[in-house]
């Protein structure tokens, strides 16, 4: 099986007509959570994937773009779609400030560094209640509109925006992994030092990367509060930090279509334990974990034993074991 | 003595003791990060069953405390045998995310257990320690408070003397150094793996069973263990058990003096404060040294 | 105008002096060999040279450019390459993209480009893929171009690394005891290499412990002892060299 030129059109049709298949709004409702998720997976995917550090920190600038669009909107009225450019700037200036602290660190420590950042963001939040309203979050966020002309209320105007997003930011880095920028990316995670000595500056390269995946998670979340119409600290929690990882990582990271299934499997599967109760959340860990001790490469690897898709994780062969 | 500095030396008291619950927790953490290389984000699921599994140890066989203690201690060691045959040394070779991602499944699947099985609502451990007070001049300490503190002391000599003495010792830090070179020189790995997992989550463990009678245990306790662990073992340097004992009693006084004359909400965020101090002065924490390349 | 020219390069850690007061040049086109016995502070003075470690004192100049202390990535951008004492790739990429890695340095559309598929971002592919191929083919790997690199044998490694330095097209380029490890036989064809490459126009600065490289290829001879320079000149006078053979001494014969 090779994948064919019509494969990401096909998919894509497939996603558009989707939601048109039921007239069910809580399976639109999924769907929009399906999309938006997919977005946050793709933007932590540029540093998970391409430049291989683990950010604990993301749901911070999720959370930071909800936030955005909730404050400019109940203090400045209605932003309309332009609080989407704000919500990625200040996410994305966030992540300039947050990387360029921590990113000269690498590995475990620049991991629980972002989680550390993520954990101040999420108290700050909690406690700075004139601006957020602490923990209580913010309620009766306006709908997202374009300058009067249409605004955006129904689950499946959300689902093709945000489906929109996904499409375009999966080809922006699909158009990443065929360019010079990404080749760097690439070869900052393989081998740094090599890497430094082709004149890349690893630095820089891991900042953009990181500005980029935070603001786009901006972005996520300020269509993510003005959908749900409420924002409270809890989008930063532990449980959506987690929450994003498990996505990419389950999914497939270091590709395109491994984050979109990550959230779909994330989604769809906690959904459809919901029936089992209780165990949910027990079932949902074991086969998480089976998943990952079975194919560390993500769910994605299964296909991508047989197709290519855009400059992920090879299948590594195993190192020659230690003699025992 | 001004009740200023009564309160002051009280509030550094206090940030000892849960200092060394700290230092027991991240001890743990960084010798399995040390030895194996391994972020194991279910060390605190130990320390969560280390309590629970005292719980119920004095409740339905109607141990005393110090023996429901041990017991509990022992048998969430042993399952320490178990978590690292399914979850880690499988895994060894594989991609350090791929790792922490299982063990962060081991963590999902043992808080929502621990809840399922346990119920939960927060419970009480009950010990003969808890109401006794020993006063010292005008600061005052729980009898409890002071075996956490007398206990962790004893176990971070024990542990110390185990990895300089034993020959099991001079295995895990051939292994910390160079896995496969000790390999190489007839170090059996796997006993490495099982050993170091078994000390982990029975230090873990016994901190449970420590700090349960001084406060509330609940099945989720063990995000906080390991978050708190994770800081500690980030301030003093991955792999660093020098560093775990100062990070950890550092981290206590310093939350101690926060929640006691800033904010408590805050003391809980301070920690992070700490270590993006610390990391951008020191990025390998306070006794680290340089991670090896590769 | 020399290529590089090194002016009483100094490195000091604590109270031990590793590299000290070491001059020489290098001409455009010629292939200069630094050895020395170990601890000789070749790797010391190697590191200096490519900005993976700041000098305590003294100059680098690379064509005419005060580059002393410059980080690795500036002096790359500048037209150094180097290669590593200890294997160097980029393990899980096929041996191509390992070298279109490299063209890093001598292109210049990004992303945006490559997102609009502007006529600039097709055009300068295609310069990567032929670059990245013409390495290869250099160094006689163009039929492994898809292999991955942690597939190839030992020597294959050392040439690609070879082929990754080359395809960034440095002016100069710096080798790390790129023969380490290697049999006879892979070490004469590393020879006749580093003569094409210089016949290309690219000085080369070789840091070698194998004699027989070191004499077969190189214009001149640096030779350091503890970090200082005793001897300079073509290999013959530098073999014959009363100071070389007492410091070699007992150790590997200088006509090996």
């Amino acid at each position: 099986m090779t994948m064919s030129r019509f494969t990401v059109p096909a998919l894509i049709v497939v996603a558009v007509v989707l939601p048109l298949a039921t007239g069910n709004t809580y399976l639109h409702h999924l769907l929009v959570l399906w999309m938006l998720f997919s977005l946050l997976a793709l933007s932590l995917n540029i540093i998970i994937g391409y430049i291989g550090e683990l950010s604990f920190g993301h749901a911070a600038f999720f959370g930071i773009g909800a936030y955005t669009t909730a404050i400019l909107g109940m203090h400045f009225g209605l932003p309309g779609i332009f609080g989407l450019f704000v919500a990625a700037a200040m996410a994305g200036l966030f992540g300039l400030v947050i990387g360029y602290a921590s990113l000269r660190i690498e590995g475990p420590q620049f991991a629980i560094l972002t989680l550390g950042f993520g954990s101040i963001i999420y108290t700050t939040t909690n406690y700075w209640v004139d601006v957020t309203r602490g923990p209580m979050g913010i309620s009766n966020i306006a709908p997202l509109g374009v300058g009067g002309f249409f605004e955006f209320t129904t689950a499946i105007e959300y689902y093709y925006l945000a489906l929109f997003l996904v499409a375009g930011f999966g080809y922006c880095c699909h158009a990443l992994m065929q360019s010079r920028t990404g080749r760097s990316f690439i070869a900052v995670r393989e081998n740094a030092s090599l890497a430094a000595s082709l004149g890349i500056n690893v630095f820089r390269t891991k900042l953009l990367a990181f500005v980029v995946a935070t603001a786009v998670a901006g972005v996520a979340g300020a269509i993510f509060a003005p959908y749900l119409t409420v924002v409270t600290p809890e989008v930063m929690s532990l449980h959506y930090m987690v929450a994003i990882i498990i996505m990419v990582i389950v999914g497939g990271r270091g590709t395109i279509a491994g984050p979109i299934l990550g959230a779909l499997i994330y989604v769809g599967i906690l959904e459809l334990l919901r029936a089992t109760g209780p165990l949910r959340m027990v079932i949902f860990a074991g086969l998480m974990t089976l998943s990952v001790i079975y194919l560390p490469g993500g769910l994605i690897s299964i296909l991508k034993r047989k197709i290519h898709i855009g400059g992920g994780v090879t299948d590594q062969p195993p190192k020659p074991e230690a003699k025992q | 003595m001004d009740i200023e500095t009564i309160l002051l030396i009280q509030q550094i008291m206090n940030g000892l003791v849960n200092g060394m619950t700290y230092v027991l927790i991240a001890t743990g953490l960084t010798l399995v990060f040390g030895v194996l290389h391994i972020i194991n984000f279910a060390h605190g699921e130990f320390y969560m069953l280390g309590a629970f599994f005292t719980f119920f140890a004095s409740k339905l066989l109607g141990l005393d405390y110090v023996t429901a203690g041990i017991l509990a201690t022992v048998a969430v060691a042993s399952l320490g045998i178990v978590a690292n045959r399914f979850f880690f040394w499988p895994l060894r070779r594989e991609h350090e995310f791929t790792l922490l991602l299982s063990s962060l499944g081991l963590a999902l699947l043992l808080t929502n257990g621990g809840e399922l099985i346990f119920g939960a609502d927060p419970k009480y451990i009950s010990s003969p320690f808890a109401d006794g007070i020993v006063a010292m001049g005008p600061m005052i300490l729980t009898q409890q408070r002071i075996l956490i503190f007398g206990v962790g002391a004893l176990m971070l000599l024990l542990l110390y003397f185990f990895i300089q003495k034993t020959t099991m010792g001079k295995m895990m830090r051939a292994t910390a150094q160079d896995a496969e070179g000790a390999a190489l020189t007839g170090v059996d790995i796997r006993r490495v793996y099982t050993v170091t997992f078994v000390l982990a989550c029975g230090l873990a463990a016994l901190a449970g069973a420590l700090v349960g009678p001084t406060a509330m245990i609940y099945p989720t306790v063990g995000s906080w263990a390991v978050l708190k662990g994770f800081i500690v073992v980030v301030l003093g340097g991955l792999g660093s058990i020098v560093g775990a004992l100062i990070g950890g009693l550092t981290l206590g006084v310093v939350e101690a003096l926060v929640g006691g004359y800033i904010s408590l909400g805050f003391a809980q965020a301070v920690g992070f404060a700490i270590i993006i101090v610390v990391l951008l002065w020191r990025p390998n924490g306070l006794f680290g040294v340089a991670r090896r390349a590769g | 105008m020399t290529s590089l020219s090194v002016n009483t390069l100094t490195k000091k850690f604590g109270g031990l002096t590793a590299v000290s007061d070491v001059d020489f040049e290098i001409g455009p086109g010629e292939i200069l060999g630094i050895i020395g016995p170990n601890g000789a502070g070749k790797t010391t003075l190697f590191n200096m040279l490519a900005g993976s470690m700041e000098p305590t004192s003294g100059t680098v100049y690379f064509r005419g450019e005060n580059i002393t202390g410059l980080r690795a990535d500036e002096v790359a951008r500048r037209g150094v390459a180097r290669t590593f004492q200890i294997t160097s790739l980029f393990p899980s990429l096929s041996a191509l993209d390992n070298v279109r890695s490299a063209t890093y340095r001598t292109k210049r559309t990004g992303w945006i480009a490559s997102m609009f598929r502007t006529a600039a971002y097709r055009a300068e592919e295609d310069e990567v893929n032929r670059d990245a191929m013409d390495a290869l083919d250099f160094c006689e790997l163009a039929h492994h171009a898809h292999y991955n690199a942690q597939e190839l044998s030992y020597g294959e490694q050392r040439r690609l690394e070879i082929a990754i330095a080359l395809a960034s097209k440095p002016a100069l380029l710096l080798l790390d005891e790129p023969a380490a490890g290697m049999n006879p036989e892979e070490g004469q064809r590393l020879v006749g290499m580093i003569r094409n490459i210089r016949d290309r126009g690219t000085s080369v600065l070789l840091v070698e412990h194998h004699m027989r490289v070191v004499m077969g290829v190189c214009d001149r001879v640096v030779v350091l002892d503890h970090g200082v320079k005793i001897a300079e000149g073509a290999p013959t006078e530098v073999a014959n060299d009363p100071e070389v053979i007492r410091v070699y001494l007992g150790r590997e014969a200088v006509s090996a």
